[in-house]
């Protein structure tokens, strides 16, 4: 069983009270540049999903509560949740410290394009 | 050409017999969905002046005011209770109010199916369906909340300590009755604390 907190309303409780809704932090890439997207882009964007063992991101819905969709880091070893946070913010910096591999560049090159723009 | 009227969706239903506490259904409420959001002063000012009272804010906690209630859905949703008479009326008014405003209000009261539960031992019945500790302090009169309920999603409102309303979709109203029917059954009654009374 897993153990929830929704970030937005507080609510707790087990998973069959939240909706999990995938891999976070996916952006689509023609909202971005629409006239240069790859077929390679966007295969990606449809297919392609980190599955790591360790810490990983993704978006779960409050099914039962407030109903918002929300952030949450977990762990796929343990099953802990490392963090809650909003649903169009970036987890805190101690979390994103502890990442590994794909995830690791995806902060990595996700926070440089954002301090550059 | 017929007349469009009203039907209660557990019209008909039997009386329930040798239960532990008291349920029966609650058909006469008019039910209004409002939507705005709450960093918008002049939305929260314009609802206050209709209803009579401010939008509750803090997650899972219901206001009222003479008869009509608010319970707290989400972080920009309500649902406001008056009696089925007024709330046509409620609705225009509030239509007025908000008008240039970001916000929707439509009469949903058709969408749910009400049951109310009253009697000692309410929360051990209800706790039968769902996952939430109905023990925790946070579950007192002004407490309301949506829950997972029998595997169907409800609306939870705690109207007085023993006297509870489950609002589930229309739908779902005889499934509902019939679960609570099965497991308010008296000699199905739970005791928490103290030795369990073994039926005869």
């Amino acid at each position: 069983m897993l153990a929830v907190k929704c970030p937005v309303c507080g609510a707790e409780g087990d998973e069959t009270d939240f909706h999990a809704g995938g891999q976070a932090h996916i952006r689509r890439p023609a909202t971005h540049d629409p006239a240069h997207v790859t077929d390679e882009e966007q295969r990606n964007y449809l297919f392609i999903r980190i599955n790591p063992k360790g810490l990983h991101f993704e978006r779960w819905r409050c099914d039962r509560g407030c109903g918002k969709w929300f952030h949450a880091a977990r762990d796929t070893v343990t099953m802990e949740f490392k963090a809650f946070y909003g649903v169009t913010e970036l987890p805190p910096a101690d979390v994103i410290a502890q990442a590994k591999g794909q995830w690791a560049e995806y902060f990595a090159n996700r926070l440089t394009s954002e301090s550059k723009a | 050409m017929s007349e469009l009227s009203y039907q209660s969706p557990l019209a008909g239903v039997a009386e329930p017999q040798g239960l532990s506490i008291s349920i029966r259904e609650i058909d006469e409420r008019g039910m209004i969905d409002l939507r705005g959001l709450t960093s918008d002063a002049g939305f929260m000012a314009a609802v206050k002046g209709v209803i009579g009272v401010g939008l509750p804010v803090k997650p899972r906690t219901s206001a009222s005011w003479g008869d009509v209630k608010v319970l707290w859905l989400s972080t920009d949703q309500w649902l406001i209770l008056s009696s089925r008479a007024r709330a046509h009326e409620l609705l225009s008014q509030l239509r007025d109010a908000l008008q240039g405003y970001h916000s929707l209000a439509v009469d949903v009261s058709d969408m749910r199916a009400i049951i109310r539960l009253e009697g000692d031992g309410c929360r051990e019945v209800i706790m039968k369906g769902t996952s939430l500790d109905l023990l925790d302090p946070e579950y007192v009169q002004g407490c309301c909340r949506r829950m997972r309920y029998a595997e169907i999603a409800a609306l939870l409102d705690v109207v007085e300590d023993n006297v509870f309303d489950i609002y589930v979709f229309r739908s779902f109203a005889h499934y509902t009755w019939n679960f609570l029917c099965a497991t308010a059954k008296a000699p199905a009654k739970l005791k928490l604390f103290g030795a369990q009374e073994v039926p005869a």
